[in-house]
């Protein structure tokens, strides 16, 4: 499975005029870690192993300096999941929710609705966060599937589980 | 962006209007800056025309009524975020969960102004802070002018 962050809004066109640029968060995101373009990912969803090759265009590194680490990983992680989850099941961006409806996106396809909750991680700590995350998603309480996704940066990993 | 502008406006573009102004009420209600009620109301905009513009036993009208209340609570407007619930509430074909998440947005306000104020909670006053909101909302500032 290929995961091209750089085409990230030719796939996901509602995120066309977002102010937050993505698939440019995610590069950075993966390259603050060490990483250079394309990285092998092991995938995990659902219990079934797996791996992904995450491609991205190399940015100006000199921006780490400028952004908020944290909003770095979350912004990183929520690129890779996208990409991910348009890979897995051809999911579209339809928006994004309040945090009160205990997850971050709803995509869509063929009129078939996912709650996505994304979480990123530059620790050692992913499959855990992806427990918290499993937790949180199940409270929402749309009529939609529900998953969480959490990506590792460190040692590449994109963590899965629909709940 | 004036209400003429958003009645223009597809559902496609309200979704990424309100996706990003969600994002930006959230960041500025993190950092307890004082416009993160100025970014709820931009989304309490996106979210009432979503509103009206889609039935509400789809996804996304349920959403976009919930997220209207919501928005009207967080930017300090409870009255406007009552008389919204009232609105669609009354719509037969409101979902059961929807309706959930409506009077659970309501009651969550409630219990955070309460916790904010005790005193007045405690003797029945919080309608009080309404007031006070509203008389700060009308005013060009929070200080009299001079002249």
């Amino acid at each position: 499975m290929k995961l091209a962050l750089h085409e990230l809004l030719n796939v996901h066109v509602a995120l066309r005029g977002h102010p937050i640029d993505y698939a440019r968060s995610g590069a950075l995101a993966l390259a603050r870690a060490g990483h250079s373009s394309p990285v092998r990912s092991v995938t995990e969803h659902d219990g079934r192993s797996g791996h992904a090759q995450i491609e991205w265009l190399e940015h100006d590194p000199a921006i780490l300096g400028a952004v908020d680490e944290h909003r770095l990983t979350e912004d990183g992680a929520e690129a890779v999941a996208l990409a991910y989850t348009h890979a897995i099941g051809r999911w579209l961006v339809k928006r994004r929710l309040r945090r009160g409806e205990y997850a971050d996106w709803l995509l869509q396809m063929e009129g078939r609705s996912l709650a996505l909750e994304v979480s990123g991680t530059t620790t050692n700590d992913a499959r855990g966060r992806l427990r918290e995350k499993m937790e949180q998603v199940a409270h929402c309480t749309l009529p939609a599937s529900r998953m969480a996704v959490v990506v590792g940066f460190v040692q590449p990993m994109i963590l899965a589980e629909t709940v | 962006m004036t209400e003429a502008v958003v009645e223009t406006l597809s559902e496609n573009d309200l979704d990424t209007l309100v996706s990003i102004a969600i994002r930006r009420a959230e960041v500025l209600e993190d950092v307890g800056s004082a416009s993160a009620e100025e970014a709820w109301l931009e989304v309490l905009a996106y979210e009432e025309r979503l509103a009206a513009i889609t039935p509400a036993a789809d996804i996304a009208g349920g959403i976009a009524r919930a997220g209207a209340v919501h928005a009207a609570l967080a930017a300090g407007r409870r009255e406007d975020a009552e008389r919204l619930a009232r609105k669609f509430l009354s719509d037969p074909s409101l979902t059961p969960e929807r309706r959930a998440a409506i009077e659970r947005a309501i009651e969550e306000d409630g219990r955070r102004l309460a916790a904010h104020f005790p005193a007045l909670a405690k003797t029945g006053r919080l309608s009080e802070v309404q007031n006070w909101r509203r008389e700060v909302a009308k005013a060009a500032g929070v200080f009299p002018r001079a002249a």
